[in-house]
């Protein structure tokens, strides 16, 4: 074990964070004939918190099982350290999968779990033991529930116990198959904050799907955005919301909202889902004539007492939402809705029904061609 | 509240009553039975005059019961081994895998279930006269394995349909070979099924009376010798041999039942 252990930190050492350990090129994978992965190209880098994120269909698993080799692309190569590893099998692969559902084995203890990897390399008894409580502790199982049988375990135990044993196979890339969305939502902030700080303590290189953009943008360097098999984004957490590149990345993450646009004949633009009396004010650096605006809830305000903003229309309150510390409001603008979201702090003091006028500025809208 | 409570525990009583009756219904033959084993006189008369052992020393020392528990063991363990290994491997293939022909293969491993046993036994009989083999305790372990197959396949597919196939997968992802994750993960998980397929081969073969009536030929077993006693000359050693069994038979599911309790516990789930 102490050879084993001695060899994997040389190789850590010769390795620099941040460059490069896989890479995608060109993947497609097809199931009888449907392409559910259409040419993916992606460099995961050394030591990053990576997360794919996309809705259930658009292939998130599917590529995750590429990876961990538990599936092979119809087209394209995967390269791990300049060695392609497409077609190599997931025990000689320097990955370890965290299942969705844990897949912990039921007819074993805590400790024989978290052991399993290491009995079968060989690693004596006494060293396993060793190294399954250091993982405990990494972890933060109590010492005592080596004995214990997982399934007398509760959900966030077996989560724990569940990314220990993947620890103990001791792989380059971890691979993390939602394994939060069965768990309670308090529950699973405390667990992403905990899977954060064992990224950045364990150095390991770590891939995560979710269908959750908040999930991701919460724990994760970067994120990349999947659509139909296709990625449609790669980019930070705040580049994501900050500049998404198309309407599917931008209404991903909570209520926004979204205008098609285009120029008027007579200069600005308009709207087609707002009254074609509004003549609207649009930021974008190229000379494109059409395309759609999403202006997030928050960007959103309420013109009163002559405030001003490029873009007014006036609109209906339609409901009103306590977020605790924030509210949300619904509008109705013709036949356009709208949610307006503002600190509990500086509501005004609006009912439902009251007749509005709401805006934003040209430089709080992002511009978007599809 | 009084009322409700009373009318509560009258109903508990009734319950109890009933369950009684049930127990009575069912074991005070078997008791009579045994009971009977220990009279002293010959014959089978109520109520005893007196008692014995003398019946179950006779049982206990007789050549020709030696023998006949001897088959009966020998043609229980012989199904028991080879109807497990065959349903083993027939229901990971009806439960676990999808390939052609699996739904028909699941109606004909059925069929010999619905097929009556003595009807079965004398198919078996002529089968075997035709292809010239000789009766003997072979070839009644081959007609109880036509029998019992089917219903172990059945036993252990259950534990199979339970089983999550993602646990071998996950395995396989830790690093482990086909052999290892087979001996590590499906073995072990799948050991109570086949452990009670076992159970049930073993306790099917042992009691089968219509199968080995036609096909056991010189080699008798306890069921066969049983009836033949019964039909004509009638000794004690009937209820004795019957009671031994049933004893014997008794001690074998508790043994069971200990060993998965401490396999349980071994596992830490006690």
């Amino acid at each position: 074990m102490l050879g084993h252990k001695k060899s994997v930190s040389a190789k850590d050492h010769g390795a620099v964070k941040g460059e490069p350990i896989l890479t995608l090129s060109d993947v497609c994978r097809s199931f009888e004939g449907r392409d559910v992965i259409k040419k993916i190209n992606l460099t995961i880098k050394r030591g990053e918190f990576f997360t794919l994120v996309g809705p259930s269909g658009s292939g998130k698993t599917t590529i995750l099982k590429m990876l961990a080799g538990m599936d092979s692309p119809s087209s394209g190569d995967i390269v791990y350290d300049n060695q392609s590893i497409s077609s190599i099998p997931p025990k000689a692969r320097p990955t370890c999968m965290v299942f969705q559902f844990l897949a912990l084995f039921p007819h074993m203890t805590v400790g024989q779990n978290i052991e399993f990897p290491l009995k079968i390399k060989g690693v004596p008894a006494e060293e396993r033991y060793d190294r399954a409580c250091q993982l405990m502790s990494m972890v933060q199982l109590p010492e005592d529930y080596y004995a214990k049988n997982v399934m007398k375990c509760s959900g966030g135990e077996r989560q724990r116990v569940a990314i220990a044993r993947a620890f103990a196979y001791d792989p380059q890339i971890l691979l993390f198959d939602e394994p939060l969305s069965a768990i309670d939502a308090k529950l699973r902030k405390t667990l992403q904050k905990e899977l954060k700080a064992l990224h950045e303590k364990s150095g390991k290189t770590f891939i995560y799907i979710t269908h959750s953009l908040e999930e991701a943008m919460f724990m994760s360097d970067r994120v990349g955005v999947l659509n139909h098999g296709v990625l449609e984004q790669v980019g930070t957490p705040n580049e994501i919301y900050a500049h998404p590149n198309s309407r599917f990345t931008a209404s991903f993450i909570g209520d926004t909202n979204i205008f098609p646009v285009r120029v008027r004949p007579e200069g600005g633009w308009e709207s087609s889902e707002l009254p074609l009396s509004v003549v609207l004010k649009v930021k974008q650096l190229d000379r494109n004539i059409e395309g759609y605006i999403i202006v997030r809830p928050e960007r959103l305000r309420f013109l009163t007492d002559g405030a001003l903003a490029d873009n007014a229309i006036p609109a209906k309150i339609v409901a009103i939402y306590s977020l605790g510390s924030s509210l949300q409001y619904e509008l109705i603008a013709g036949k356009k809705e709208l949610s307006l979201q503002l600190s509990s702090a500086h509501a005004p003091d609006y009912k439902v029904g009251d007749a509005v006028t709401v805006g934003w500025d040209a430089d709080d809208a992002i511009f978007v061609l599809n | 509240m009084l009322l409700v409570h009373s009318r509560d525990s009258g109903c508990a009583l009734l319950c109890k009553l009933w369950i009684a009756l049930v127990l009575v219904f069912i074991y005070l033959p078997v008791l009579c039975g045994a009971v009977s084993s220990l009279s002293k006189s010959r014959y089978f008369i109520f109520p005893l005059k007196a008692y014995s052992w003398t019946w179950w020393e006779r049982t206990f020392n007789s050549l020709e019961i030696h023998t006949l528990v001897c088959n009966s063991l020998l043609i229980a363990i012989v199904v028991t081994v080879i109807s497990t290994l065959i349903a083993f491997g027939g229901a990971l293939a009806f439960a676990r895998y999808s390939w052609r022909g699996k739904r028909l293969y699941q109606k004909i491993i059925l069929l010999p279930i619905f097929f009556p046993q003595p009807v079965l036994g004398l198919a078996l009989l002529l089968w075997f006269n035709t292809l010239g083999l000789e009766l003997s305790w072979a070839t009644a372990a081959f007609a109880h394995l036509v029998w019992i197959t089917p219903v172990v396949t059945l036993v252990i597919a259950i534990q199979v349909y339970g089983f999550d196939p993602t646990l071998e997968v996950a395995a396989r992802d830790l690093g482990a070979s086909p052999w290892q994750i087979f001996r590590e993960i499906t073995l072990p998980l799948l050991w109570p099924g086949i452990w009670s397929g076992m159970l049930f081969a073993f306790l099917l073969s042992w009691g089968n009376f219509p199968l080995s009536l036609y096909t056991t030929g010189v080699d008798n077993t306890i069921p066969k010798w049983l009836f033949s006693k019964m039909s004509a000359g009638y000794t004690p050693m009937v209820p004795a041999l019957g009671t031994m069994s049933t004893i014997a038979m008794a001690a074998i599911m508790i043994v069971g039942g200990l060993l998965v309790k401490l396999h349980h516990r071994h596992q830490g789930r006690a």
